[in-house]
Formats: C-alpha cells, structure tokens, sequence
C-alpha cells in the first residue's frame, strides 16, 4: 500500500487518515536510509522534515490545510537555494553554503504545504549528463542492466532527482533544465521528467547556470503528478525579470487524455542508424498507439537539428563563464589563501570548481572575448533564432512533436566516455527545446532487451504544456507501463 | 585557434582561474576537442539572420517604485569568508 506512492495516492491516504504526515515522513526517511549507497541525497533534512510533518497534522486536524498535498514530502536538487538548509550545487566552491533567503520555487511548494526530505545530489552547477561531475560523487541508477551487478549512471544533471523518485527515496523532485538535466535523467530511470517553457517557472533563487536556457521543473512517478507539481510551482513571479506573465492553467484539473484529431509530427532528422533498435521500435509503437486513439501522425522536417548541440556548446558556457564569475572568495564560498587579491580569486576558483565547470568557463570565456564574440558567441545566438524558426514552422502544421528522450539508454558508470565532447551527445535531443525556449516532458515507454526504461519525448510550442500533459497521459493510459525497478539496495 | 600552453595560461588569466602546470596537456586536448565540435557552425549562413538572446517574446515589465526590505546587511554578510564590521574582508590591494 506505502510502495511507490504517487503524490496523488499520498494524498487520498491522508485524507482518508489512513496515515499521518509524520508516518510518511517516516516512512521516506527510511526508505532514504535503505537506499544510502544510491548517493541520491547531499543532504537529509531529518529533524526539519518531522517537524514540518507534525505542523501539516495539526493543520489537517484544525481543517486549515494548505492544499490537497500538505503533509507530502518531496526532494528537492541541491541547486535550489533553501533558506538555512545546506545548499551546495554539488560544487565544492558552495559545500558549505547556507542561504538566508528561499527559491521562489521552493517556496511556493512550502506554501502548499509539500515537506523538503532534503537535498537532492547532481552534477556540479548542473553541468553534466551522468551525475559524475558531483563533488559528492555520483549518484548510482537504481536499475541495473539484466544479469549484471555493475553500477548505471542515473543521467544529469538531476541525477539524485530522478533516481531518488525511482527508486522510492520521495514521492516526487524537483529538477532543473538546462539542456536536458531533467528529461535525460528521467528517461535512464524510468520517470516522468517535465521542461517547462522558458518562463513558465520563475529561476529566481535557483544557483543559475545559463540564465536564457535554465528553467525548473518535476520529476515524477506519473503524469497525474507532474500536472500536480507544475501547478504548484508556476507562475509569475515578480523577482524574476524573465518571469511570463501568462495566465498558467490549472494542469491538473483540466489534464484529460484525448488525443483525436491531434497532429503529431515526426521530425526525420531525429532518426538514425545509430539509434538502438529498441528505441527505434518503442517509437514506433508510440505513433502507432497515437495514431489508433484517434491522433494523425506527420512528417515533419527540423532542418537545423543537428546544430542545436554546437550551439547550446558555445552559449550555455558563454552564459556560464558569466554565471559563475562571483564565485570569487568574497561574498560567499570557499576562500582559498593568495598574497593578493587577484592570486586570491585565481587559487579559489581553482581549487573549488571541478573539471567539467572549468572547461565551460574556460570556453565560455574564449567565445565571449574580444577578437571571437562575433565568430563564435553571436554566430551561435544566430543559428539559434534558425532552430526556433524550424520549431515556429513546424508548430504551423503540427500541435506536438514525438522523438526518443535520449540516444541511448542508461550505461555503466565505468563506460562513460573521458572524451567531454562524446558525453554532451547525451542530450542530442534534449537541447533543441532549450534554445527554442518550449516544453519537452520525457515519459517512460518500455523497457528495451537491457530490462532498461526507454523514454519517449513529447514537445509543444511555447506555453501549451496543458496539452503536453494531455498527450502524455494519452500515452500513460494505453501502455500501461509503470517503469520501477527491483530494489537491489535493499538486503 | 589552439589551446597551446602560452593561449591556456591567458585564458586562466582572463577567468581568473590558475592552471597547474601538468593539467595544461590534458586541460588543452579538452578545449581543443570542443572548439572543433562548435566550429561546425562556420558552414551555416546566418548574414540575414538576427541573433536570439532569450526565447522569450515579452517586454520588460515594469513595476511600482516602491522600496522593499530584501537583501539586509547582515543576510548579505552571513555567509562571507571573512568580514569586519559592515564590510568584506579580502587581501591587502593598495600597498
């Protein structure tokens, strides 16, 4: 009955009493002791998480709840600033990093009444794909490969965020997004990982990566949640300058499965020989499904694919370089010795970014400085308003766009590639829809001949998450796949 | 260009970010491998193309001047390496 709650049967068990925040609390702080060696959390909030659940039962029995979901704890990724909680960006330069101040993000779940089990382990400042650039180490997948007792990469960079939901160590996370770290993830582990338009979710208070691509978002065990956390996380916000001041829906209330009429399209430059045939296949079967509950599916042509991971390469640094130039020992952070000030800034920021961060500085840096802006930095955010046109296009004829989340399915954690470039193909298909600044949910589809979840990605133009959602509980409802693993951790 | 040693250090220098001595290699093979991969981009035309800086389509909003109390003295203080009085403490930068 307690196995892999959704938020949403979380919430019929306290409202029928069938169990008290606190038992649930209770219940997910031990799971999280079990699952210790998946390295999900930086950090448990034990004693704040029991308080906040005794507090959300006094509120149900005085009738003066905050929501249909106080009392239901979350995780939340270490890169959302937590008032007086530990808040790390899986960076050594912020390991000891309290905030006086709340995430607008954060706050907004806290005003609904959801409880922080603690902070959820990623790559450093999100930069990654494998959750391996974390100073804490990386987070391990909670499925393994059939007849294998090797250790998966979870995906990243919400690595801990989605191997923390599918493994039962929450009932739902919170991610963030930047050029896939939500939907990659959630694809290596079965969940449901949602990118909002750029806009929808205010960045405020979020440890800022590349501030035009970042944008926050869940990751859940079902579509149903993902509706949940979206309406409870968006919206305007007035701290953050890029915030959209659309109306948001009501995701959850309004989310019904009708697919008919709807066109799909198919962009012909996401296939390829080197897809595995699995995914191939569970594509395939993903149109076919939409096809025969009434929806039409289209070709369609995306012609600027392949340069959307070049670019976001020299822009998300750019932004980056930017970014993370105040981490200079003064404010806030580690503080390495120097005999003045310059040596001072020199040694701490090397000794407290890992390699991964560095490199993107470094060539954030170079494509921003005088003599290779125009060649590298403004050529990007050219070939950029390219991809968002072929997507403005391809909206004119289509209402959603159906691709594979990720190349590949999860792989081991000793297989990853030392060459950085060869793991930035990971979000190959991820990346488009930051640039373009639109929605992107990954939903898990099957699992492939590895007894390893593939997920399947659906997009839609810029603010129509409403009908992203509709579509990929279309999807939910006919598979009928609920992707969750053995749990091996467990002895 | 190539990440030799010399464009390396100057680099660091302009990132404010001190590379050891025997990462240059590795460090340089890194830079050298990335900047071939977003070279791609030289191949497509873009002369009448304008650059996009944030996919949002909205004008900046504007709002009431009226003063809030946010970021206080002391929250902004409470987490700097070293601080004396109302101030940041760094190394000594007029001799």
């Amino acid at each position: 009955m307690t196995e892999n709650l959704t938020i949403k049967q979380a919430s019929n068990l306290l409202k029928n009493k069938e169990l008290s925040s606190k038992e649930l609390i209770e219940l997910y702080l031990k799971n999280i002791a079990e699952g210790k060696e998946l390295n999900c959390y930086n950090f448990v909030s034990e004693e704040t998480s029991l308080l906040e659940a005794i507090k959300s039962d006094e509120r149900r029995t005085s009738n003066s709840l905050r929501s249909d979901f106080d009392g239901i704890p979350i995780g939340i990724k270490d890169l959302f600033c937590t008032r007086d909680i530990l808040t790390t960006a899986s960076s050594k330069i912020l390991s000891d990093f309290i905030p006086t101040y709340e995430s607008t993000v954060t706050q907004n779940c806290k005003n609904s009444g959801l409880i922080s089990l603690g902070k959820l382990n990623c790559d450093e400042f999100a930069m990654g794909s494998t959750n391996k650039t974390s100073y804490f180490g990386p987070v391990k997948n909670p499925w393994k490969l059939k007849g294998s007792k090797a250790d998966l990469v979870p995906g990243g960079s919400s690595g801990g965020s989605a191997a923390a939901v599918a493994g039962d160590l929450c009932i739902a996370s919170l991610g963030t997004d930047t050029g896939g770290s939500i939907r990659q993830p959630a694809s290596f582990t079965g969940t449901v990982g949602l990118k909002p338009s750029y806009g929808r979710v205010s960045r405020w208070g979020i440890v800022a990566f590349a501030s035009s691509l970042d944008q926050a978002g869940p990751i859940t065990k079902t579509v149903d949640d993902a509706a949940i956390l979206l309406d409870i996380i968006s919206g305007h916000d007035n701290k953050d300058s890029t915030s959209s001041i659309k109306e948001k829906e009501n995701y959850s209330k309004n989310l019904n499965s009708n697919v008919k009429g709807m066109k799909i399209g198919v962009p012909k430059e996401f296939m390829s020989d080197d897809l595995p045939k699995s995914t191939l296949k569970a594509w395939d079967e993903c149109k076919d499904l939409l096809k025969s509950n009434g929806a039409e599916i289209i070709d369609i042509s995306l012609p600027h694919t392949m340069s959307a991971l070049p670019t976001y390469y020299i822009i998300a640094p750019a932004e980056a370089s930017s970014n993370l130039a105040r981490y200079d020992g003064v404010r806030y952070g580690l503080r390495a010795q120097g005999k003045d000030l310059i040596e001072m800034y020199e040694k701490t920021r090397s000794e407290g970014f890992g390699d991964e961060v560095k490199r993107r500085i470094l060539i954030g840096t170079y494509v921003l400085s005088s003599g290779y802006y125009d060649a590298y930095y403004l050529k990007a955010q050219k070939v950029r308003s390219l991809i968002k046109d072929d997507f403005n296009k391809a909206f004119n004829d289509v209402d959603a766009i159906l691709t594979p989340s990720t190349p590949s399915t999860a792989f081991e954690i000793a297989n990853e590639p030392n060459d950085p470039v060869q793991n930035y193909f990971n979000d190959i298909f991820t990346v488009p829809l930051n640039l373009a600044g639109i929605p992107g949910i990954s939903i898990p589809f099957a699992n492939d001949e590895k007894n390893l979840p593939i997920g399947l990605q659906i997009i839609t133009n810029s603010f129509e998450e409403q009908k992203l959602l509709n579509i990929a509980k279309n999807i939910e409802e006919t598979v009928q796949y609920r992707a969750t693993p053995e749990k091996w951790w467990i002895t | 260009m190539e990440f030799d040693k010399k464009n390396l250090l100057k680099l660091g220098k302009l990132a404010r970010i001190s590379i050891k001595e025997d990462k240059l290699g590795s460090l340089g093979e890194d830079l050298n491998s990335i900047l071939k991969f977003v070279d791609q981009l030289r191949e497509i035309k873009t002369d009448q193309v304008d650059p996009t800086s944030n996919s949002l389509e909205q004008k900046l909003l504007s709002r009431e001047d009226i003063a809030e109390k946010m970021n206080e003295t002391n929250d902004v203080l409470e987490n700097a390496p070293e601080k004396e009085m109302n101030f940041y403490v760094v190394p000594k930068v007029i001799e």
